[in-house]
């Protein structure tokens, strides 16, 4: 359906594998007010199609690809797309955003989004030219079996064959790891991984080894002059702010080790510490120093967060914060070398290095228990890289461990030490040390992630020192920063970019008197924080801190003030959770292991650990939900979602 | 001439700061963590004398003595080993 908006495409395809066909998905200039793009356009799609019956792996799981009405305009960190679907790791609506150039060029091919239904009856790959699609036989094709750079040299060989020339497109693929069904396989596009949530299981359950989109269509914006001298600004802005002009350069997201570390909320011993004696061996300052040989980063971005090391004389791309924390300090692992083989296997064989090292760190208890004689055990990864290879065939005990900790726990026992949360296994922050992030870890949408449940840290100790074991104001945080950010991802930027809402001076003078202030006031205006989250058409302006509302602007020719920015992204959070409900997610499911909640991390200090409960209570007063954690009928309204 | 009844410490240093200056570790005597400050300076100045760190980003610093997190008032005793992150982090 044609749009009057610029930024967008005006077409969602929907695809049925399973007849071949495709058709025109309706979707309109109304959807596009409310829904934005990628992970909430996507909500309210399946939200339209999930009854709760569904499977994660079955024909009846629909999957959508979706863009934001920024990738391809100009503004920077803008080539994120998006993939939903239900999770075969927590059975409920998933989302996982990823780099790339897929969604730049799923936009050049005229489309906003692409619906999957159905499954391939065969092994397949996909290719769509300009709206066109076209099924390839992947095992006749020799790409079915295929780890994920050859799969993707492959494709585009084959790609070149038939065009008689080289072509700009965009391609994503699984691994062997999704072909066979790992409940946490990923989706590779280039080097960057929609790795969360087990996507590539669905895909490879539907028998899709890969989707190639190209096209000519122009990605037009509103208003071209303040368009591209806005974008100028925000560029300008990110290069000149201390964490994504620096830091983040300097030392990617493992410039966070150590910081972690001197926090004491570095994962350690499958989360029984929040400290690790080796860190440096493994800290962000030693893979600078040591092993990055350069910085890569996404189309149209600044920041360039990514690493690139040398492995066997090869280029690879290095581990980002959460796979070196959890492959280090969470399994007693001091060697770098070992990570860095680990993580490109991972990447290789399209798994979440994330959810499957925190597997590993569960088996490895669980096996010097004596609850599970797997053989695994703290200390020594050396061995980990064949059982890596074992887990993406499931063979031996990677079978088992392929399914996840949540799984394993509840076949072997110790469902204690299993660190997830709706199945999906927590991140490296040690959440003892900082409640706000154990919260998020929680309630998130998608299971134990750090960025879905809102990323307090970032006020906890890893940016800001707001005291990191108070409760207070913690839950009116964690829904302005989860609604802020899932509406940037909406709009198909990095996540990354929001760090500027953040002053530099609150970052770089961490004892100057504002900062300190702004430490001491946070757990007091909760109140505040409330009121805004409540009525934010109330910051019905543009605002310095958040320059992403006028490029959202400038380039859509839609009205998109601060205000209307995080009710947009209520509606998509608050939308998610109302489509998981009809799988039966309530309360219940809010949880931690008990580890994080029962236990102190520093036995004399009883308040390091989780005060989940009443956490939990506040936010989901804060949401308009009931005690039970369901979205009131009158939150629904208010949000245009019934 | 630092006396010897100050206590002698062992510094590890993290962040852009040890980046910037390649200044990893030394060796010092100090009473208290802020009176480390004006010796790292000195010595991220000689490591690199283009450095732009100043005493207000060495200020800003994390502190964590014994493996405790501390304040720049902390007094420091024979042998310990103290810890300085430079702030900024973000990830
Ligand atoms: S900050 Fe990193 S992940 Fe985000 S767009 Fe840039 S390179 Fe990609």
């Amino acid at each position: 359906m044609a749009t009057s908006y610029s930024g967008y495409m005006g077409k969602v395809l929907e695809l049925d594998l399973t007849t071949r066909t495709a058709k025109e998905y309706p979707w309109t200039d109304e959807d596009r007010r409310l829904y934005i793009g990628g992970k909430i356009m996507a909500a309210k799609i399946l939200d339209g199609m999930l009854t709760g019956h569904e499977d994660a792996l079955s024909a009846e799981n629909p999957v959508v690809i979706s863009t934001g009405p920024l990738t391809g305009t100009g503004a920077p960190c803008s080539s994120r797309f998006n993939i939903s679907a239900l999770s075969p790791q927590t059975g409920i609506v998933a989302s996982s955003n990823c780099g790339g150039t897929f969604g730049y060029h799923l936009k050049k091919a005229g489309l906003d989004a692409l619906v999957i239904r159905g499954a391939c009856e065969t092994r397949s790959w996909i290719s769509i030219e300009n709206g066109e699609v076209e099924f390839h036989d992947a095992e006749a094709d020799g790409v079915w079996g295929l780890r994920v750079t050859p799969a993707q040299e492959r494709i585009e060989e084959l790609l070149v064959q038939k065009w008689g020339a080289r072509r700009a497109f965009g391609q994503l693929v699984i691994g062997p790891a999704g072909e066979n069904l790992v409940l946490y396989a990923g989706v590779t596009s280039d080097e960057r991984a929609a790795g969360r949530t087990g996507l590539g299981a669905v895909l490879g359950f539907k028998n899709v080894k890969g989707i190639a989109v190209f096209g000519n269509h122009e990605i037009t914006v509103a208003d071209p002059v303040r368009n591209a001298a806005w974008n100028k600004r925000f560029f300008k802005t990110l290069r000149e702010h201390p964490l994504t002009g620096k830091q983040m350069p300097r030392m990617g997201t493992p410039g966070l080790v150590s910081p972690m570390q001197m926090r004491g909320m570095l994962a350690t011993r499958n989360f029984s510490a929040g400290r690790f004696d080796a860190f440096d061996k493994v800290s962000g300052e030693t893979l600078a120093e040591e092993a990055n040989v350069a910085n890569r980063g996404c189309v149209s971005c600044p920041i360039r967060c990514s690493r690139t090391v040398e492995l066997d004389g090869q280029l690879v791309k290095g581990p980002e914060l959460e796979t070196l924390g959890l492959l280090s300090a969470n399994i007693e692992n001091d060697d770098l070398n070992v990570v860095l083989r680990l993580n490109h296997a991972l990447n290789e064989l399209g798994m979440d290095t994330i959810s499957c090292a925190g597997t590993l760190a569960w088996a490895m208890e669980a096996n010097e228990r004596g609850l599970w004689e797997c053989g695994l055990s703290f200390g020594s990864a050396q061995e980990l890289e064949g059982i890596i290879e074992d887990i993406a065939y499931r063979r031996g005990i990677g079978a088992d461990l392929a399914d996840g900790s949540k799984r394993l726990a509840r076949k072997y026992g110790g469902e204690e030490f299993a660190i997830q949360s709706k199945g999906l296994e927590l991140s490296a922050y040690e959440p003892r040390r900082a409640v706000g992030m154990g919260l998020g870890y929680a309630v998130s949408n998608r299971g134990g992630c750090h960025l879905n449940g809102g990323y307090l840290v970032i006020m906890e100790g890893l940016g800001l020192f707001c005291d990191p074991q108070t409760p207070k104001a913690k839950a009116d945080m964690t829904m302005m920063f989860q609604d802020l950010m899932e509406a940037t991802a909406a709009a198909g930027q990095c996540l990354f970019s929001t760090y500027v809402f953040f002053p530099s001076m609150l970052i770089t003078r961490p004892r100057g008197l504002v900062t300190t202030v702004v430490n001491k006031a946070a757990p007091h205006v909760g109140w505040a924080l409330r009121a805004i989250n409540k009525f934010p058409r109330a910051v019905h302006m543009h605002m310095p801190i958040l320059p992403h509302t006028r490029s959202f602007e400038y380039a859509t020719g839609m009205k998109m003030k601060m205000g209307d920015f995080m009710r947009s992204g209520e509606r998509g959070y608050t939308l998610e959770r109302y489509i998981s409900q009809r799988f039966g997610i309530s309360a219940k499911d809010d949880t931690l292991p008990k580890r994080l909640t029962d236990t102190p991390q520093d036995p004399a200090d009883p308040t390091t650990k989780v005060p989940l409960d009443e956490l939990k209570q506040t936010y989901y007063e804060a949401r308009g939900w009931t005690p039970d954690g369901r979205p009131k009928v009158s939150t629904l309204q208010k949000l245009k979602i019934v | 001439m630092p006396s010897n009844d100050i206590p002698h410490v062992h510094v590890k240093l993290f962040g852009l700061f040890r980046l910037d200056t390649g200044l990893h570790e030394l060796d010092a005597q100090a009473r208290r963590v802020k009176d480390l400050y004006p010796v790292l300076l000195r010595e991220a100045r000689a490591g690199n004398p283009a450095t732009t760190i100043t005493r207000a980003d060495i200020d800003g610093c994390v502190v964590l003595v014994n493996g405790k997190q501390s304040k720049k008032s902390t007094k420091l005793s024979e042998g310990d080993t103290v810890y300085l992150m430079s702030p900024v982090c973000g990830g």
